[in-house]
Parts: C-alpha cells; structure tokens; sequence
C-alpha cells in the first residue's frame, strides 16, 4: 500500500540487532530508536508544546478513543486535525483505540463488526469499528494512525488469541481500505498472537503480505513474564522485514526500551514517565528518586547532575521536595524532567549504535542502574545473550 | 547607597496622585558570603515598573508555571509567603542552605518579596499575641515569632522583607461561604497597630544589626520581677504601671547601652516594607499610618485591603485615608486588588478545562498573567501621557459595574479554587492504561487478600480441628471423670 514515510537506517549495531535510523514524516524527521511521549488527551500533562519541543520530541502520541470522545470528530475536522488543536506542529501518531478493549473490558463487547463502548461519559453506546477508527484517526491527521486490532489480554489462553489474531488480519482489511488518506497519513499494522510463536508467525506471514508502512508489536505489556515477552518481541524482529519501523506498544520501563532496541525496536510508547512524576518520581541513570521522601529535605543536588532539564537547571530536590505531589509545578517539573530523562536515553542508545559501541553501553547502562551483578533481572541477562552480549561476562567494557 | 530605589519618573498633573515609577534593585550583596555564581545573578539590574504587580507565588512556585513560562510574563517581582515554605518545624532549606532564598527558588532574575501570610487567603482574626503570629501551614496551625522571622529573614536574604504585622481581617466567612463585615472591637484593632508598630521597631533595629529582642527579653524579666514582688495585678493599676514603666525605662536604658554598638552584622541587601494596619476604623488608620511613616528606614508600605469590609466605594475610602498619611515618596503595595480579567484556542482550553487536563490552567494562569502585565502598562503608558484620568474615568465606565461587595469577589474565588483544585488533582485519571495498570493493581491485591482469605481460613480450619481434637480429649476426660465420679457417688446415693 502507499506510504507516506522514509525510512532510512543509518547504522546497524555489528553485535545486536538494534540499528539507529531517521524516519522521515509529514511533519519533520524523527530519530529513531525513538520513545514517544503519551499526550493522551491531545495534551501532555500541563507541559506545553513549546516545552515539549524543547526538550527535542520529535513525535507525540495522541489517542483516538478519547479524541473521539472529546473534542469529537466534527470539532477536528472543523479546526483542520489535532495537530493545529492543541497548537504541536511536529508529529503525532494516534492508536486505534483497540487498546481500551483490555483496559475497559467491563464496558466493552467485541463482534466481527467492531467494539461496543459503553461512553464513559454519558453511558451511550457507542461501535468502534476499523472503518470508524479510520475515520476518526483521518481527522485527527496523525502521521502514523494504528490500525483497529483485537486485542486480548497477554495473558488470555486458548482459542480466543487465535480467534484475535485472525480477526485483525480481517480488520486490517478492513482499514486498508477505509483508510482515506494514506498520501499524507501512515497506517501501521499490529501483530497479534499472544505468546504463541506459531500464531505470531502465521500473523506476520499475512500482515506482511499487506505491505503496511510499519509493524507495530501488540498484545504484549499486560503483566506476562518478561522472559516470554522478550522472546516474542525478539521472534518479531526477526520475521518482520528489516527495511520497515518496528514499534512495540506500551514499553517505556528503561532496562526494557534498552533490552528491546538490542533486540531490534525501534518506537515506543509509555504513559510511565508522566504517570510516575505526578506521584512525585523521578527517573535517572542510577534508578528512580522518590521525591516525596523525607531525606530529599536537605538534598541540594539537582535531580540528576548534568541534566539539562529546566527542573534540573532551575531547582534542587530539596525545592522540589516541598512542590512535588503538593503543586502541580511540582508535577510539571517531574514530568518534563522524566520526559527528558527517557529522550536523552533514547539518544544515548542512538549514538551508541552509530558509534558500533552499543554493547558497551549496555554494560554501563546496567551498571549503573542496578550496581551489583546480581541485581540485574534474569529475563534482560537471558535476553541480551540472545543477541551476543553477556551482561555477566567481565571485559566487554 | 541602599539597594532599593524608588524612582518617580512623572506624577500625574492633574486631580489623581498617579504616578509612574520605577523600584529599583541595584545590587543584593547578602549578610552571608554569597557564592560567586549568585553575586553574578544578582549583579543584573532589577526593575519593577509601577504602577504594577508582583506575581503571587504558592512555595515559591507561581501557580502552574514553570521557571520558563514564568520568564514570559514579563514581571519584575515575586511575591513569596513564608507560612508556605514551612515543612515540618522551619521553613524548606532554612539552617542547611547556604544561598539566598532567590537561588533556592531560582528567581535570582527578579525581586523577592517576602511576607509571612498568604496575601490572597482571607484570614479571620487570627490568635496572635505579643509574642507570635498564627499562621496556616501544611501541618495546621502554627505560631511564628518574631525572633524566628529575624532568623528566617538573615538566612533566606530576600530583597524586600514585610513586616512582622498583627494584621487582622474584619471580614468573617458564613458557612454559605458568604463572607460579611462584623465590626472588630476598637480594643482588637488599636492592639493590633500597637504591636505592629512594636514589631515594626524591632525590625528597624535588627536590620542595623541591634539585637532588639534581647532588650525585650531584658524587659520581659523585668516585668516578670515585679510581678513576683506583687505589686502588679495583670490588668494594672496606675500606680503599678508607673512602677512597670520606671522599671522598664530602667531596663531599655541597661539594654541599649549594651546595644549601643550594633552586636551583629547589619542587613545590607535586604529592604524593609511596612505593614500598615488599623481595620475598619478611621482613626486607627491614621494612626498606624502617621506613626509608621515617623520611622525611619522604611523603604516602603503596605496595605491590606482584605481587611476592609464593605462596599467597594467603602474599601477604597480605607485605602485612601491610609495612602493620604503615607509618604508620597515612597512605593506603596496593596494587597486584595482585583483588575478584570496566543496561539492556543479557546476551543482548546475548552476542551483541556473539560478533560480536566492541568495544560489548561498552566494557558490560562499564563494569559491571566499577560493581561495583567498588558493592564499596567497601559496605565503606566496613560500617566505618562497625562490622560490617567480619563482613561481611568473610561475604564471604570466599561468594567466598572461589577463586582461590589468584597465579600462576592471572595465568595467567588473560593468557587473557582473549589473546582480548580478538583481539576488538579495531582493523583487524577490519566489515561485507559493507567485505569488498566490501577485495575491490575487492584486486582492483584484482591488476589492476595484472596490468598491471605485462604490462608487464614486453612489456619482457623486447622485451629478449629485441633480445638475439636482438645475439646474431644476434653470430653472423653470429663467423661472419664464424671464416670469415676458416678462411679465415686454411686455407693453414696442410695
């Protein structure tokens, strides 16, 4: 199908499978691998656009089920998408609101037509299907718009991951050809198929065929075990064409974007950044600082020395001890610090790679985070030896 | 050279006393070594431009903005309450901090004002005493002396210190949320312009570096003594009074003699504002502003209009009589002032207002802000050019209608601050996922409260069969017993 986006890779890590690239939308270039902040409902927690700009966010997430819901369609399409409504000129990606079915199940019923939602607002009933995500997702005008998938839970067995599997090959159909747009608006299929690698590579094997311009891994990141998540992720990578953006859903936890960019992600997404800073956390190299505690008191650092976040510049933790949880600045502050914490990740990774160093910064990376060698997790040792490097292993610094 | 300045560059020719100027900071060097980096911040020259504003600020943050969007707003100083740093039993960084309270807020590009109270927060008569104002902090309630407002100030080093005030409201807020003039007793109101000028004079002292509070101790003996010796009940006769004073005149006169020379360092960067107080009454406002215009090294005034109640024309009345005793050189803040109230949309913030997205306050707060400063430099622009007073003339004729009473404007704040706050809940919704993530939570203890069901249940079952077991063994015992003991009765029944 048609595709409004370049993708170009420009370094390949020589050990691993992670590569560094620039994916090229309609509005502006985007380094990837790439972590997308999530503005869920087409605002990122009281930071502006300008400020998310300046911290060098390339592309944001926006999400149709509440779009649709608020402002509504008629009031995007009056005001010519969300990209001019909440005043971002750079690139948003939408998801199709398929993801709500696990997180709202109790309000939702899925047919071969669609899903009924039960609005949360006024208790209508409301149908999702492909056609109207597609829609929805065309007015919006996102760069990359998600198709409708059927999403189960990760940890849902039995024939309903097949039935699932199958279902959104069928509605990914269904929004190729309902898309209306795809000059300037890029869809992305979703892989389905649970943890099952035989129904992951029949999913691939048909999604493939539909020449999409990108894959996005879904299904995963509902509490399974992380050594089967890894393996799917890593099974993927390898079945998806190499020449495509690979993008998997809901994975934001730093030791898992690090782990997933060696397996060969390139786009994520998380709300946990901005989640876990309203609640007065914040994210750095050497672990998370929970700025409620009393010992931040007298602690006149900045949150992570050589951070150059307008919270880290402008104020210590002992300041931010007395806003956090308390004032929303204080969560503004968390928040944009955290934003910047996961892009200067991204970015490091990125160097890595094009520098062919990326193993090392694994190693360092680890180091950092969890100290002792017997602290880092069983499933990121397993997972990185996959693909040749050896967290336990001395002298790969 | 004092660091503050007030500059009048043109007063008004015609009826009005408006006039524009300038206050400004030259230079801020601490009473403690200032590190280099601050010297330098601080070296910048300060301005704000009056008529205008300082920013209300909560902990030190201006409500929603953050020091970048802060920087946009294009005023020239902040106003920080120091009831709000309070953590715990002392306000944030006070003993370990070794910079100003400029560089801990990260303003060292703007004057620091600083005020003990909340100015946008109505306050009933508060239960001071002679020895401390009350004060609403995190924790409750809490009493702050002078003694540690002298400490507070030496070690934050604000540019601009307010004075330690015995300021009292006369409004009192009904359970409708209603807020209504009660008079004060005139007693309340003359002791509250005593103390303040009492209070008042320590400062004085204290910024030339006189200990003035050891005089006070020195006299609090005193007093103490000749009240042992009995010859003082606590409402004071004449007689005994004249004793008090005797005694007292005595004491200031060891004590200022031990303090001739000031004992520490003066304050050198720290300039003095002045509350003027006196309520309701006419002459008590008179009296509190003649005698604090009297002192000497008050660098400027302020008045509280949340005191007065009334009908606008009353409150302004108020206003007026305090500013017609007050040097006509000197800057003048008021509090409780109301002025009527970008690329983003209306529909935008319409619709982060219903999504209860907090972007929608930080937008709001930062076109609040800019209408402001745009307010007061159109005034500025007006005494500049001679026409303030018909502009003014014009302006009240538009805007002018509403509100009137001071009571509907609090009342209506503290509806806006009722929904406000529920849209800032910091702990609120956020997305599906977090619901998802929050659901799994709580699943998830429901699983092991579950588990812990089950476990207790295994217990008590197997606590329930022991028992049975004993209570078994119990009976079999005691039917054991009872047959010895049948068998022990038997012979005797017949």
């Amino acid at each position: 199908m048609k595709s409004a986006l370049k993708w170009d890779v420009i370094a390949k890590c020589s050990t691993t499978k992670a590569r560094a690239a620039v994916l090229n939308l309609p509005h502006g270039p985007v380094n990837a691998p790439v972590f997308m902040p999530v503005g869920t409902q087409g605002t990122l927690k009281g930071i502006t656009p300008d400020q998310i700009e300046g911290l060098g966010c390339q592309i944001m997430l926006n999400n149709t089920y509440h779009l649709g819901l608020r402002p509504g369609q008629e009031l995007l399409d009056a005001c010519g998408g969300a990209h001019v409504f909440q005043g971002w000129n750079r690139n948003l990606l939408t998801d199709s609101g398929g993801f709500q079915m696990v997180s709202l199940l109790k309000l939702a019923e899925i047919t071969e037509q669609g899903v009924q939602f039960e609005s949360p607002h006024d208790g209508s009933l409301m149908l999702l299907t492909p056609e109207h995500s597609m829609s929805l997702q065309n007015s919006i005008g996102a760069d990359i718009m998600m198709q409708l998938d059927d999403v189960v839970s990760s940890l849902t067995t039995g024939p309903r991951v097949e039935e699932a599997m199958w279902r959104s090959i069928r509605w990914l159909d269904r929004c190729i050809k309902a898309h209306k747009k795809p000059e300037s608006q890029n869809l992305f299929a979703i892989i389905q198929g649970g943890l099952d690698p035989a129904l992951r590579k029949q999913c691939i094997d048909e999604m493939v065929k539909r020449d999409t311009p990108g894959y996005a891994i879904g299904g995963l990141s509902g509490g399974e075990e992380k050594d089967k998540f890894w393996r799917v992720v890593s099974l993927c990578t390898d079945l998806m064409p190499r020449e495509k953006p690979i993008y998997c859903m809901g994975v934001g936890y730093a030791e898992d974007l690090v782990v997933c960019v060696a397996l060969g992600v390139d786009m994520f997404d998380c709300v946990f950044p901005t989640r876990t800073a309203r609640f007065g956390n914040a994210l750095t190299a050497t672990g998370t600082l929970s700025l409620r505690q009393a010992k931040y008191k007298d602690d006149f650092r900045p949150i992570e020395e050589g951070c150059d976040c307008i919270a880290c510049k402008s104020y210590t933790r002992a300041y931010l001890y007395t806003v956090v949880t308390k004032e929303t600045v204080g969560c503004h502050l968390v928040s944009i610090h955290n934003t910047a914490y996961q892009l200067r990740l991204m970015r490091q990774m990125r160097e890595s790679i094009i520098e062919d160093r990326f193993p090392q910064f694994i190693h360092k990376f680890f180091k950092d985070l969890f100290v002792e060698r017997s602290a880092y997790p069983e499933w990121a040792v397993n997972a990185l030896k996959s693909v040749n490097v050896d967290l336990l292993k001395e002298g790969d610094n | 050279m004092p660091p503050l300045s007030f500059n009048i560059i043109r007063q008004s020719t015609q009826l009005s006393a408006a006039r524009r100027a300038t206050l400004v900071l030259t230079q801020a060097t601490g009473v403690q070594p200032a590190a280099d980096k601050d010297q330098q911040d601080a070296s910048a020259r300060r301005v704000i431009e009056t008529p205008g504003c300082l920013m209300y600020s909560v902990k030190g943050s201006v409500p929603h903005l953050t020091p970048d969007t802060l920087r946009l707003q294009g005023f020239g100083g902040v106003h920080v309450s120091i009831e709000h740093l309070l953590q715990e039993h002392q306000p944030a960084g006070l003993e370990k901090w070794p910079f100003s309270l400029s560089k801990f807020l990260h303003l060292q590009d703007l004057i620091l004002f600083c005020d003990i109270r909340d100015p946008s927060r109505y306050h009933k008569v508060p239960f001071n005493s002679d020895h401390h104002v009350s004060m609403v902090t995190h924790q409750g309630v809490r009493q702050l002396t002078l003694e540690e407002y002298l400490k507070v100030v030496r070690a934050y080093q604000p540019d601009i210190v307010a004075t330690f005030a015995d300021t009292i409201s006369d409004l009192d807020q009904t359970e409708s949320g209603k807020v209504n003039g009660k008079g004060r007793g005139q007693k309340r109101v003359r002791k509250s312009v005593e103390r303040s000028l009492k209070w008042l004079d320590q400062i004085l002292k204290e910024r030339q570096g006189i200990d003035g509070l050891a005089e006070d101790r020195a006299l609090k003996e005193a007093s103490k003594n000749i009240k042992s010796n009995g010859s003082l009940n606590s409402n004071g006769g004449n007689a005994s009074k004249e004793n008090l004073k005797s005694a007292m005149d005595q004491l200031t006169q060891d004590a200022q003699r031990l303090n001739m020379s000031p004992t520490r360092s003066a304050w050198k960067g720290v300039s003095v504002f002045a509350h003027v107080v006196g309520a309701q009454l006419e002459q008590e406002r008179i009296r509190s502003a003649q005698e604090t215009a009297k002192r000497e090294g008050v660098d400027g005034f302020i008045i509280d209009l949340k005191t007065v109640p009334g009908s606008r024309d009353e409150v302004f009345g108020s206003l007026k009589t305090s500013i017609d005793h007050l040097p006509v050189e000197k800057p003048r803040l008021v509090y409780g002032m109301q002025t009527p109230g970008g690329r983003h949309t209306r529909a935008y913030i319409n619709h982060l207002l219903k999504a209860h997205e907090m972007l929608a306050t930080v937008l709001l707060m930062s076109h609040n802000m800019h209408q402001y400063s745009q307010f007061f430099a159109k005034v500025r622009q007006s005494i500049q050019d001679g026409t303030f007073e018909q502009q003014s003339a014009l302006f009240v004729k538009r805007f002018g209608a509403e509100p009137e009473e001071t009571g509907s404007l609090h009342a209506a704040q503290a509806v806006v601050e009722a929904s406000l706050s529920k849209w800032n809940r910091l702990d609120g919704d956020d997305s599906e996922r977090e619901a998802a993530a929050e659901a799994a939570a709580i699943a998830k203890d429901e699983r092991l409260k579950a588990k812990e069901l089950r476990r207790k249940e295994r217990r008590e079952k197997n606590r329930a069969e022991g028992l049975q077991k004993k209570a078994n063994k119990v009976e079999s015992l005691r039917k054991q017993l009872e047959t010895e003991h049948d068998e022990e009765k038997e012979p005797k029944m017949p």
